[in-house]
C-alpha cells in the first residue's frame, strides 16, 4: 500500500484563481464607481423635488418600454450566462459556446436599445440642459462602456474556451465572465428602478 | 503563456537559464517582467517627486511677502492655483501611488514566493497607461489646463484653456486608472498566488500593508472617477449642474487629499517598517497578529470616499469624521509600540532603511495628531452639551481651525511620511532591486534632511493653520483674519525653507541611486541577504533571475527564513 502510494506522481500545484480574484476586484470597483453616480444623481433628484420642482424636464420623454425590455434582456441572459458555466464545467463546449454567443447577441440588443432610448429621450434639444439630462447621460453612459467592457471580457472568454483553454478542470475564465456579466445586470437593475421607474 | 502567467514546465528552464532576458529598449518598453516595471514605476515615481517638490516650493514662495512685496508672483489667483493643485495631484498620483505601486510590483511576488506579477502584461499596460496619463496631464496644466479654477469671472482674461482643461480631466481619470489596473495586478498576486502553507495571517508586513491599502484604493478611487465623470459631462455641456463649473471642479475632487482618505495612501510605510526594524533588530517581530490587526483598523479607519464636504459641507461635525479623524492615532501607536517593543529585545544595527523607516512612522504620527487636533472642535462640543459651557472660546477657535493650512499639514505630513518610508524601503531592499547596496550615510542624512524639511515645511503649516491662515491660499482671502500677520509670514518663510530641505532630500537619493546603481559604484558584494532577512525575497538572489525561484518555496509561518517551514514559528 505504501508502494503504492509513493509511486503515485505528485499531486499537482494548487490552481492559481488570479483571474476571479481580479474579477472580484474589478467587480467592487465598478459597484463604487457606479455608488458614487447613484449617490450624487439621489442627492440631486431629492434635492429638487423637495422643494417641488420637476426632475425630469416636461418635454422630455423617458417610457419604460425600452428600459423594461432592457431589464427583461438582461434578466434572461442571466439564466444564458449561467447556461455557459453550467456546460462549461460538464466539458460540453458547444453548448458552453452557444450559450456565449447567446448572450453576446443579447448584449447587443441590449446596446441597441439603450442607443434607441437615448435617441428618443428628447432630455436636452427642448428645454436646454437639464440636471437631470447631466447625471442620467452620465450613468447610462459609464453603464454602456462597463457593458462594452463586459461584453468583450465574455468574447474573449469564449474565444478561449473555443480554443480549449477551458474545461471541467479550469473554469475560471467563463466563470469570471459571467460574474461580471451578473454584476452589470445587477447594476442596470438599480438604474431601472432608481432612473427609470422612480424618474 | 495561459491568463494565469504562471511559468511552468521548459518555460521555468529557459527562465533560470536567464535566456529570456531582453536588454536594451526593448527589454524597457517590451518587458512585463515586474522586476522591470518595479524600476521604471519607481524611477518615474522618484522623478514625479522632484517636480512636485518643486511645485511645493514655488507654492511656497508664492506665501511670502516680505513688506506689501511678494517674493514670486504669479500673476493670477487661478494660476497660483494651477500650480497649488498640480503639486498636489503629482504628490500623489507622479510620485506616492507610483512609488509604492512600483515597490510592491518589485517585492511582493519576492515576498509570497511568486514567479511572477498576476497578469504581467496588464501590469505593463497600467505602468504605461499611467507615464502616458500623467505626462498628458503635466502638459495640459501648463498650458492653462489643470482641474479648475477659483476665479471663473476672469478666466478668459487669465488664460484659462476650456480644451486644456477638459484634457486635464481625462488624462487624470487614465492615470487613475492605470494605477487601479496596477494596484489589482499587485492584490492578485497576493491573494493568489502565495504558496502552500502561507496564509494571509502569514504574509510579510509590507505585502499585508499592501493588501490593506490596494483594498481601499480599490474602493475609494472609483468614487473619485465618479466624481470626475460627472464633472466632465457637466464641463462638456453647459454647466446645467454646476459640478463643471471651472470653480467647482477641484472642490469636488478635493477629498481624496484631505482626511481621512488621505491616511490610506501610507499605510504601506507601517509595512516596510514592520518588514525593516525586526531585521535590523536580528529578531523576529513580536505579536505579528496585533501589527497585522493595527495594520488593518488603519485601512478601516482610512476609507473616506463618504467625506465629501462638497456634498456635505457639514461633514467635519458628523460624529463618523470626528471618530475615525481621532482614532487613526490608535493604530499608528500600537503597532509604533509592537516596533519598539521588538527592538528593545533585539540588538538593534543602525543604518539608513532604519532610520528612515523610524522617521516615516513618526511622521505618520505627527499626521495622526494633527488629524485629531483637526477634528477635535465638534469632539469637544460634544462633550460640552454633556457638561457645561466654560468651553465655548476652546470649541469656536478650534472649529476654526477646520478650514485653515491644518489640513494641508495634515496631508504633507501623511505624503511625505509616505515618500520617507518609500525611501526606507529604497534602503532596504536597494541590493534586492539593483544588485547593489546604496550608501549608508547618504541614506541617513536624506533621512535627517526630510525630517528637517518636514519640520519645518509642515510644522509651519501647522502653526499658521493655529493663527487662522486659510487653506484656498492661491486667494487673498485666505490670509484675511490671520491672528498675526507677521508671525504668518515668518512662519511663511520658515516653511519654504522646510520645502527646500525636502526637495534636497529626495535629490540626495536620486543622486546616491545615480552613483551606486547608475554608475555601478555601490557595494555589490553580499548582496544577496545583507540584512539577514527574514522573508522568502532574501531566499534568492539579488536581483532574482526570471521566474524569480528555482523551486516553488514551501512555508508555514511569516519569518521562513528565520524559521524554515519544518520548524514553524511558533517560538514566541
Amino acid at each position: 500500500m505504501n508502494m503504492a502510494t509513493t509511486n503515485l506522481p505528485a499531486a499537482p500545484p494548487a490552481r492559481s484563481r488570479n483571474l476571479l480574484v481580479s474579477v472580484g476586484f474589478g467587480i467592487a470597483a465598478v459597484l463604487m464607481y457606479f455608488g458614487g453616480l447613484f449617490g450624487v444623481y439621489l442627492r440631486e433628484r431629492s434635492q429638487v423635488r423637495s422643494v417641488g420642482g420637476s426632475w425630469i424636464p416636461d418635454k422630455a420623454h423617458i417610457e419604460l418600454t425600452p428600459p423594461g425590455m432592457i431589464i427583461w434582456t438582461l434578466l434572461i441572459s442571466i439564466a444564458v450566462m449561467q447556461w455557459a458555466v453550467y456546460s462549461i464545467k460538464r466539458d460540453d463546449r458547444q453548448h458552453a459556446l452557444l450559450a456565449v454567443g447567446t448572450t453576446l447577441a443579447m448584449g447587443a440588443m441590449v446596446l441597441v436599445q439603450h442607443g434607441w432610448q437615448l435617441s428618443q429621450m428628447n432630455l436636452v434639444a427642448d428645454e436646454g440642459p437639464t440636471t437631470a439630462a447631466t447625471l442620467i447621460y452620465t450613468i447610462v453612459g459609464s453603464y454602456m462602456v462597463a457593458f462594452v467592457i463586459g461584453m468583450i471580457f465574455v468574447a474573449l472568454m469564449g474565444f478561449r474556451a473555443l480554443a480549449g483553454q477551458y474545461s471541467s478542470r479550469q473554469t475560471d475564465g467563463i466563470v469570471a465572465a459571467s460574474l461580471y456579466w451578473y454584476c452589470l445586470v445587477f447594476i442596470y437593475f438599480i438604474i431601472w428602478i432608481a432612473v427609470f421607474i422612480a424618474k | 503563456m495561459t491568463e494565469n502567467q504562471t511559468e511552468t514546465g521548459s518555460n521555468a528552464a529557459e527562465s533560470a537559464s536567464g535566456s529570456l532576458d531582453i536588454g536594451g529598449l526593448a527589454g524597457v518598453f517590451g518587458t512585463s517582467d515586474h522586476k522591470n516595471i518595479g524600476r521604471l514605476y519607481i524611477f518615474f515615481g522618484l522623478s514625479g517627486g522632484l517636480l512636485a517638490l518643486i511645485l511645493n516650493i514655488l507654492v511656497r514662495f508664492e506665501r511670502i511677502n516680505i513688506g506689501s512685496v511678494g517674493v514670486l508672483d504669479f500673476g493670477s489667483s487661478n494660476q497660483f492655483f494651477q500650480t497649488w493643485s498640480l503639486s498636489r495631484t503629482t504628490l500623489l498620483f507622479f510620485c506616492v501611488l507610483p512609488l509604492l505601486i512600483g515597490l510592491a510590483s518589485y517585492i511582493v511576488p519576492l515576498q509570497v514566493g511568486a514567479p511572477s506579477l498576476s497578469f504581467p502584461r496588464a501590469a505593463a499596460l497600467a505602468f504605461w497607461a499611467w507615464v502616458i496619463g500623467i505626462m498628458i496631464h503635466v502638459v495640459t496644466v501648463f498650458t492653462d489646463g489643470g482641474l479648475g479654477e477659483p476665479d471663473p469671472i476672469s478666466q478668459f482674461a487669465q488664460g484659462m484653456d476650456p480644451e486644456a482643461t477638459e484634457l486635464s480631466m481625462l488624462s487624470i481619470a487614465m492615470v487613475v486608472f492605470a494605477l487601479l489596473l496596477g494596484t489589482v495586478c499587485v492584490l492578485a498576486t497576493i491573494i493568489s498566488q502565495r504558496p502552500q502553507g502561507m496564509t494571509l495571517f502569514e504574509l510579510p508586513l509590507f505585502s499585508w500593508s499592501m493588501l490593506i491599502a490596494g483594498g481601499i484604493w480599490v474602493l475609494a478611487l472609483p468614487v473619485w472617477l465618479s466624481n470626475l465623470a460627472i464633472s466632465w459631462v457637466d464641463f462638456q455641456g453647459a454647466d446645467a449642474l454646476r459640478y463643471g463649473a471651472v470653480e467647482n471642479i477641484w472642490d469636488q475632487l478635493s477629498w481624496l487629499w484631505s482626511q481621512p482618505m488621505i491616511f490610506a495612501f501610507a499605510i504601506p510605510v507601517l509595512g516596510i517598517a514592520g518588514d525593516v526594524i525586526p531585521v535590523s533588530s536580528g529578531v523576529p517581530q513580536r505579536q505579528y497578529r496585533v501589527q497585522q490587526i493595527a495594520i488593518g483598523a488603519m485601512g478601516a479607519l482610512s476609507f473616506g470616499a463618504f467625506v465629501q464636504p462638497f456634498f456635505n459641507p457639514d461633514v467635519a461635525n458628523q460624529a463618523v469624521f470626528v471618530v475615525m479623524g481621532i482614532l487613526i492615532i490608535l493604530p499608528i501607536l500600537v503597532f509604533l509600540g509592537g516596533l519598539a517593543d521588538t527592538s528593545i529585545r533585539g540588538n538593534l544595527s543602525i543604518s539608513a532603511h532604519l532610520i528612515l523607516s523610524v522617521v516615516g512612522v513618526l511622521a505618520l504620527l505627527v499626521a495622526a495628531v494633527a488629524s485629531a487636533f483637526h477634528v477635535s472642535g465638534p469632539a469637544i462640543g460634544a462633550i460640552q452639551e454633556i457638561n457645561d459651557s466654560w468651553l465655548d472660546g476652546l470649541i469656536s477657535w478650534l472649529r476654526d481651525v477646520q478650514g485653515t493650512v491644518l489640513a494641508t499639514a495634515v496631508m504633507e505630513h501623511v505624503l511625505i511620511a509616505s515618500v520617507i518610508g518609500i525611501i526606507a524601503g529604497l534602503y532596504y531592499w536597494a541590493p534586492k532591486i539593483f544588485g547593489y547596496q546604496l550608501n549608508r550615510n547618504v541614506g541617513i542624512l536624506s533621512a535627517l534632511t526630510l525630517l528637517g524639511g518636514l519640520a519645518l515645511s509642515g510644522g509651519s503649516n501647522i502653526i499658521n493653520g493655529i493663527l487662522d491662515e486659510g487653506d484656498e491660499v492661491y486667494h487673498s482671502s485666505a490670509y484675511e483674519g490671520v491672528w498675526d500677520s507677521n508671525a504668518v509670514e515668518f512662519f511663511n518663510i520658515v516653511g519654504a525653507i522646510g520645502s527646500i530641505l525636502l526637495l534636497a532630500g529626495i535629490g540626495l537619493v536620486i543622486l546616491d541611486l545615480t552613483i551606486s546603481v547608475i554608475l555601478r559604484k555601490g557595494n555589490d558584494e553580499n548582496v544577496k541577504d545583507p540584512w539577514g532577512g527574514h522573508t522568502l525575497e532574501w531566499a534568492t538572489d539579488s536581483p532574482p533571475p526570471t521566474g524569480n525561484f528555482t523551486d516553488a518555496p514551501v512555508v508555514d509561518n511569516e519569518r521562513p527564513l528565520l524559521f524554515p517551514a519544518a520548524t514553524g514559528g511558533d517560538e514566541q
